[in-house]
């Protein structure tokens, strides 16, 4: 037995005694009716009150809740029994007809029924549908403490203080309250005689079982949720398990250890467990097939009254003398660890179990654990080694122990440790891939134990360590309760602290540069050296995070996925249901989690969080394409981008009108605003357009605000200020035809038009203002008029001294013909973006654009796309020629890795056991002993010239060894680089070789096509003589691989025959020269002839014919033309080099005759000797080269190969071993 | 005890030296140690000025000391400044009169085997009592004469008494990188757990993590480390030299040894073994000939 390990109280209130209990199936609620009168309905989750239902009077006993309905009910000393409405908040009626107080009250699963249990010794079924007893159950001769339906099947089970436990059948109460189907007249007969059976007419129910066994009163009975199993706790302190069959029901066990009266008991809804509570301030939990105790939870001051179970998930509840509880009896959180793309975690039933992310697939059982720690007891946690591909499992068993593991290369069931190593300690953790550290947090050390389980150092952790975890290579964080610090394992020194209250959990990033530290409310995000980025509060405790790959936090509260950047701005992300999820990976739309001991796929939106992000990284491309491709960025995206100081951008999202132009203001997008303007046309929204265009220097906008505003004084002045005659003339105009005097006198000021200003004075009998006028300004006429008008002359009239005359000032610009100029500065780089003005942005060319790579389909697209500009590349290199197009080589040498597995002996140092007894050169080169290397290639392939292998021996010798600073103050250590690095065994390993046959193929062979193709022939001879050299020095891993570099060193000799042919035809003189000298153009021509000889690819052939096609034709070889031109349709290929060779066919066809004699014969087969560029005919003598198998004129035997450059003509040797 | 225990004084700055933190050891407050530490912790100082190439400073500052350790260290700062025989003849009188001194046992042993006398070196170094640097030396020594059998036997022997200390990790590792299969990645993970915890990293240790890289043929990895080593101290001939290596073997042809290695270090190994086997090829190349002219 394992008494009192931490129990996990999820929630607790403080009250009067809690007497019922009861859970809300779905929601996050529990009813708890006091001993006060008071029932209180909790959200656990959130720990917050809900409501108070205060009806009763005096205590209630009893509350349930429906399972579907929006209702519940309770039964009190009132000995009335109340149905809610948790929605309306009231009760809804009242069910009497209990004389005595009510112990509790139960709805049944299925049908309108509720069950009660009173101290009036009677058991009572109700129709809460049409509020009726319909079923009054006697027999119990003392109080009915505890009154319950069977799940599925019509069973009551009662307990009672008179030491009894009843099962009661009431199928019939059923069959009579169900909807009379089929009733026959028979049944009726039955049913009405059944009525009359019992004497205590009790006709519905009837006693099916006593138990008898309990010495003293008995205070709850339960059912097992699934199997014939009933439980009962009693004042005799005593838990009694029966079964019962159909017939008979009988005691099984007895579960001792209570020693008070046990109040409550229930069987665990998926365990084998039987819980309980009891007077003596525990809940106990007992093993159900064992019936021995499992575990012990004891309150220091409160008797507990009652246990309830929540029906769905692993909660428990119970009610005490000052409150209630609810709590967890395991952790849920199973162990996990995530590596790369796998997750590994742990079952309920201990099962080690792997997930990939990449193929969303669970592994088969790698591992079981049933062995580790107690039964009950899940591992804690899991800590994974991707070298040894070993775990670190923890338990808080027995104490605190760890495991470490070694799991199976593939899983197939429950496979039992072979070999597990195991010991003492509440935390484990690998630190590095052969080291792991065990925390002991009684004795408060550290030990850091290698894969032996050998400690190989120990420490003692800063005061309080609760716990430690993963801290980077080399480093532990370790977490005392209110700090958390780096602690450097070498050093055995904490390199630095912060101070974190109460860190439960470490996530550290995909990159391993931050880490989350979770505490219950708070997330704190950090560094790896443990400097503090941000740290945010969450109401709802956090269960669980991890990073998003481009550096987002996302975590889980209870209710929430939530994200949070690095600096600490951070969203929702989706709610969740009921049940705990554990986040372990995000992936694209993906989030991974653990949720009832299974991985589990959440789906979610990035789309937030990704564009925050790309907004804190000013990584417009990325914000562009989420603006694209994601079909809404909602409300709080737009005040989040107008808070940030971002109201351009936001006005990218915004539909709405007055936001719009709100945004449009702030950003200074006058066309944006007054297109919004115009649209929702309000005075107000048009003054503020005025005053911020004119703070532009937009007088076009600022006079259309005017002109809508109808401000014809701000008009005026408007046009005044920008100089706009015509206009001011207009609204001298209108404000006539509005009557305004004063508007008009004013514009006939800023206009200057005096006439106008008299004329208005007359009109409006100012007669003296009108003569003044006119008097100053000289308008004699006028002056008369006037006098005449008023019947006045001159004399009578005293002038006071007149000013100048007014002359308004001539515009000197005229800037209502434009708008203050600007500078262009106000468009942003998504304005531009989002007008197409950014090249290779605009939004049409990426309609796939996807910014997530959600979706696999750009990155074929990509591909294509280069390889289109792969073709093309090639077309323009083929251009050298001049001659049209060519279709590419193809090469399909599928060479494999180079390895050999034969050397060997004993001897001081590796390079010279390489050279000691390899057969092959390069060994021997690598080895460097280079002596015994010429000889072999001597002896092999007749090799004489070794200078220009000198190159190649010194690459193969400088790539043999590296260079290992050791010891301060001496030369680092020479070690020796193998190419088969899993061999050990000083007689197997050999020198690893620079450039091997596959990158010789695939690098070099094609650099030297591309050179023939691209008309660079020397630097072509030189890469396929450089072929020859690295083929030769070198070794190939099987028989095929032999062969695959014969088909390598003749090609390459090929080539280099072609090319040195080519070459000497140039080398003759320019066309100019050659074609005036008979003797050259001969051998020009014939040069290019035989260019045409050597055993090239087909296309290259063909840019040979072609040329040699040319040559021949401008000598006018038109036989020889046709030759070529035959030879190259027989060919195929480029149609249009295909073209090009059918009109020289048609031209040369008119007259096939040859200009000039030259030694080619198109009909005969032959060779060409590589040395003299001459023909060496079938069946003549000819020497060879044992290396390249280039051709010779039995003359140059002796002589130094011209194509290899290295051995000697004629001289044949073993052959060339590559492969031992 | 031993100072350079997990639990001595001087554990730290020990480390720092034998992880290639110089700048470490040389700025290492050295004022709170005890008395009796006070000298190892000043040759260690003294040591790693050599080694940041401060050895006039050094051979300045132990003028006229007559502690065999000071005078030890001297003969190593003459010969950092290319006058090997004064301190070849310095620690040969100093075997003489004091031999049983483990710090003259240690630099004595490193000045005569970069004179080239390993096994004067290595009975010197044999009187050690329980001295993991000597260890350290005497298997660098054995894998340098080729004995790898020798250099294990020794290493074994020290992991049972020197468990996990750094040295005897290292000096695993040296041997580790000889026997090569399973031992390379061994090797491997010692020298990134130094290289890549930012409290132990040094260039050395990178290269080194970079050689076992080399060797397990991870050629892009060995290179992210040696940029990283080389980013970090640009003239570090070791890691010039591995670079160079790494190229030829990922294939990008012969190397020119006449490029930064040879400014840095002229007699580094790499060239100096190159050009010997380039005379060597010369020499052995003049035995063959064609038999003819070429016409």
């Amino acid at each position: 037995m394992q008494a009192n390990s931490g129990m996990l109280t999820k929630f607790e209130s403080k009250s009067s005694r809690a007497k019922g209990i009861a859970f809300h199936p779905k929601r996050p609620w529990i009813l708890v009716s006091l001993h006060s009168s008071t029932i209180q309905l909790w959200d656990y989750r959130m720990g917050t009150l809900i409501d108070r239902f205060e009806e009763h009077d005096g205590p209630v006993r009893g509350v349930d809740f429906h399972k579907t309905q929006p209702l519940f009910v309770s039964g009190g000393d009132d000995y009335k029994i109340k149905v809610w409405s948790y929605q309306t908040r009231r009760c809804l009626f009242t069910l009497n007809g209990h004389l005595d107080y009510i112990r509790t009250v139960f709805f049944h699963h299925e049908l309108p029924w509720i069950v009660s249990a009173s101290d009036d010794q009677t058991i009572r079924i109700w129709n809460w549908q049409n509020r009726s007893l319909i079923c009054t159950m006697t027999g119990h001769n003392h109080y009915a403490m505890c009154a319950q339906f069977h799940p599925k099947e019509d069973l009551v089970v009662s307990a009672s203080l008179d030491q009894s436990v009843r099962v009661w059948d009431i199928s019939g109460l059923r069959k009579k309250h169900s909807a009379p189907t089929s009733m026959s007249f028979e049944d009726q007969v039955a049913r009405s005689n059944a009525n009359q059976a019992d004497m205590f007419g009790n006709t519905d129910a009837v006693v099916k079982f006593v138990l008898e066994g309990h010495d003293r009163g008995v205070n709850w009975v339960a059912f097992h949720p699934t199997m014939p199993l009933i439980v009962s706790a009693g004042d005799d302190r005593l838990i009694k398990l029966w079964r019962m069959s159909e017939t008979k029901a009988w005691e099984v066990d007895t579960c001792r250890g209570h020693f008070q009266n046990a109040s409550g008991c229930l069987f665990h809804p998926h365990q084998d467990l039987i819980l309980s509570a009891g007077e003596d301030k525990t809940i106990r939990v007992w093993d159900l097939n064992k019936r021995t105790a499992v575990n012990t939870f004891k309150r220091e001051n409160d008797r507990f009254w009652v246990i309830a179970a929540h029906p769905e998930i692993n909660l428990f509840a119970a009610g005490h003398d000052n409150g209630v509880m609810v709590f967890k009896l395991e952790r849920e959180r199973p162990a996990s660890a995530v590596y790369q793309n796998t997750l590994f975690y742990i079952t309920k039933e201990k099962h080690v179990k792997s997930y990939d992310f990449q193929k969303n697939a669970e592994s088969p059982t790698l591992l079981s654990l049933k062995k580790l720690g107690s039964p009950w007891v899940p591992p804690r946690t899991l800590s994974y080694n991707p070298a040894e591909r070993s775990v670190l499992v923890t338990s808080s068993a027995d104490g605190g122990s760890y495991e470490l593991i070694n799991l199976p290369r593939d899983g197939s069931g429950a496979i039992e440790p072979t070999e597990s190593k195991r010991g003492q300690g509440n935390s484990a953790v690998f630190v590095a891939r052969n080291r792991f550290a065990v925390l002991n947090t009684e004795r408060q050390t550290v030990d850091i134990k290698d894969l032996t389980n050998n400690t190989t150092r120990s420490f003692k952790p800063p005061a309080g360590t609760s716990d430690i975890v993963f801290g980077g290579t080399g480093n532990l964080l370790i977490i005392t309760p209110t700090a958390v610090h780096l602690y450097d394992i070498q050093q055995k020194k904490s390199t630095a602290e912060l101070a974190v209250n109460g860190v439960k959990y470490v996530v550290w990033s995909n990159d391993g540069l931050h880490a989350a530290l979770l505490s219950k409310h708070n997330v704190t995000i950090v560094t790896k050296t443990l400097e503090q980025v941000s740290t945010l509060h969450e109401t709802i405790r956090i269960k669980s995070a991890t990073w998003d790959d481009a550096g987002v936090l996302l975590y889980s509260t209870l209710n929430h996925v939530k994200y949070t950047l690095l600096n600490g701005d951070n969203g929702i992300v989706r709610s969740l249901d009921q049940t705990t999820v554990y986040l372990v990976r995000v992936k694209g739309r993906n989030l991974y989690c653990l949720s009832a001991g299974k991985p589990k796929i959440l789906h979610i939106d990035p789309t937030e969080y990704r564009f925050k992000l790309a907004l804190v990284k000013r990584n417009y491309d990325e914000m562009l394409k989420i603006i694209q491709t994601s079909s809404l960025v909602g409300q709080s995206i737009i005040s989040y981008l107008q808070k940030k100081g971002y109201p351009e951008i936001a006005l990218q999202f915004v539909q709405d009108p007055t936001t719009r132009f709100e945004l449009a203001i702030e950003c200074g997008n006058l066309e944006v605003a007054v297109e919004m303007a115009k649209q929702l046309d309000r005075p107000k929204l048009w003054t503020r357009l005025s005053t911020e265009a004119l703070a532009h220097g937009n007088h076009a906008v600022v006079e259309m605000c005017y002109q809508k505003l109808k401000s014809f004084d701000k008009l005026s002045f408007l046009y005044l200020a920008t100089g706009d005659a015509n206009k001011l003339a207009r609204m001298g105009k209108i404000a006539e035809h509005r009557g305004d005097f004063t508007s008009r006198f004013q514009n006939a000021i800023y206009t200057g038009d005096v006439e106008d200003r008299i004329q208005m004075f007359k009109e409006i009998d100012l007669y003296p203002l009108a003569y003044m006028t006119a008097k100053s300004h000289g308008l004699e006429e006028e002056v008369q008029a006037i006098l005449e008008a008023t019947g006045l002359t001159e004399e009578q009239l005293t002038l006071p001294e007149l000013g100048e005359p007014l002359t308004p000032p001539k515009p000197v610009v005229s800037t209502f013909q434009a708008n203050w100029p600007t500078r262009a500065t106000s468009t942003s780089f998504f304005e531009q973006v989002l007008k197409g003005e950014v090249e290779g942005l605009s939004l049409e060319d990426k309609p796939s654009a996807d910014p997530f790579g959600l979706e696999d389909g750009p990155a074929d697209e990509t591909a294509k796309r280069s390889g289109g500009l792969a073709d093309a590349d090639e077309d323009e290199d083929a251009a050298g020629w001049d001659m049209g197009d060519d279709i590419v080589p193809e090469v399909e040498e599928g060479f494999v890795n180079v390895e050999s597995a034969e050397a060997g002996g004993a001897g001081s140092s590796e390079a010279d056991l390489w050279a000691r007894n390899s057969p092959l050169a390069v060994d021997h080169v690598a080895g460097g002993s280079f002596e015994t290397a010429m000889q072999l290639l001597n002896r092999q392939v007749g090799a004489v010239n070794f200078a220009p292998l000198k190159p190649r021996f010194l690459e193969v010798y400088q790539a043999s060894k590296t260079y290992l600073p050791a010891s301060t103050g001496l030369p680092p250590l020479v070690n020796y680089v193998r190419r088969n690095v899993e061999e050990s065994d000083p007689r197997k390993v050999l020198p690893i070789i620079p450039r091997d046959l596959e990158s010789l193929a695939s690098n070099e062979l094609q650099r030297g096509y591309e050179c023939m193709k691209a008309n660079r022939l020397e630097d072509g001879l030189a890469i396929f003589k450089g072929i020859l050299h690295s083929v030769l020095i070198n070794a190939v891993g099987s028989d095929s691989e032999v062969a695959e570099a014969k088909k390598l060193i003749t090609s390459a000799s090929e080539y280099a025959v072609a090319m040195a042919i080519e070459l000497g035809r140039r080398q003759l003189g320019t066309q100019d020269v050659v074609t005036k000298n008979p003797q050259l153009l001969k051998r020009s021509l014939e040069l290019s002839a035989y260019f045409t000889i050597p055993k090239i690819e087909v296309p290259h052939r063909q840019l040979a014919l072609l040329s040699a096609m040319s040559q021949a034709r401008a000598a006018k070889n038109y036989n020889l033309a046709l030759s070529f031109a035959n030879r190259m349709l027989a060919n195929g290929g480029s149609p249009k080099i295909l073209e090009n060779a059918r009109k020289v066919k048609a031209q040369c066809e008119r007259n096939p005759h040859d200009a000039v004699e030259i030694e080619f014969d198109q009909f005969a087969e032959f060779d060409i000797c590589a040395a003299s560029h001459t023909p060496i005919y079938a069946g003549a003598k000819y020497e060879e080269c044992a290396f390249d198998g280039s051709k010779y004129l039995p003359k140059y035997k002796g002589t130094v190969c011209a194509v290899c450059e290295v051995c000697e003509v004629g001289k044949h040797g073993s052959g060339l071993k590559l492969f031992a | 005890m031993d100072p350079y225990s997990a639990e001595g004084e001087l554990i730290n700055i020990h480390n720092h030296f034998h992880q290639g933190q110089y700048q470490e050891v040389v700025d290492f407050d050295t004022s709170s140690l005890s008395p009796e530490n006070a000298l190892p912790a000043r040759v260690l100082q003294l040591r790693a000025q050599i080694a940041l190439g401060q050895a006039e400073d050094v051979v300045a500052d132990v003028q006229g000391e007559s502690e065999p350790a000071l005078v030890a260290v001297g003969a190593l700062a003459e010969q950092a400044l290319g006058k090997p025989e004064a301190a070849v003849k310095t620690i040969e009188q100093l075997v003489e009169s004091s031999s049983e001194d483990a710090i003259v046992q240690v630099v004595g042993g490193t000045v005569l085997q970069a004179a080239g006398k390993s096994e004067e070196a290595l009975s010197l170094l044999s009187k050690h009592s329980g001295n993991l640097e000597a260890v350290a030396l005497i298997v660098q020594i054995h894998l340098v004469q080729n004995r790898t059998d020798l250099a294990l036997k020794e290493v074994a022997a020290a992991r049972r008494w020197g468990q996990d200390s750094l040295l005897v990790n290292l000096a695993e590792s040296w041997v580790g990188l000889r026997l090569g299969g399973d031992k390379y990645q061994q090797a491997f993970y010692v020298f990134e757990e130094l290289a890549q915890a930012p409290a132990t990293t040094s260039v050395r240790s990178l290269v080194s993590q970079a050689v076992a890289e080399l060797h397990l043929g991870r050629t892009d990895e060995a290179k992210a480390a040696l940029d990283e080593a080389l980013k970090k101290e640009p003239g570090f001939a070791d890691a010039i030299a591995n670079s160079l290596v790494l190229e030829v073997i990922t294939g990008k042809g012969p190397q020119d040894p006449k490029g930064s290695l040879a400014t840095v270090d002229s007699q580094h190994p790499f060239l100096t073994d190159l050009a010997e086997k380039s005379e060597l090829f010369d020499k052995a190349a003049t035995k063959y000939k064609a038999k003819a002219a070429a016409a």
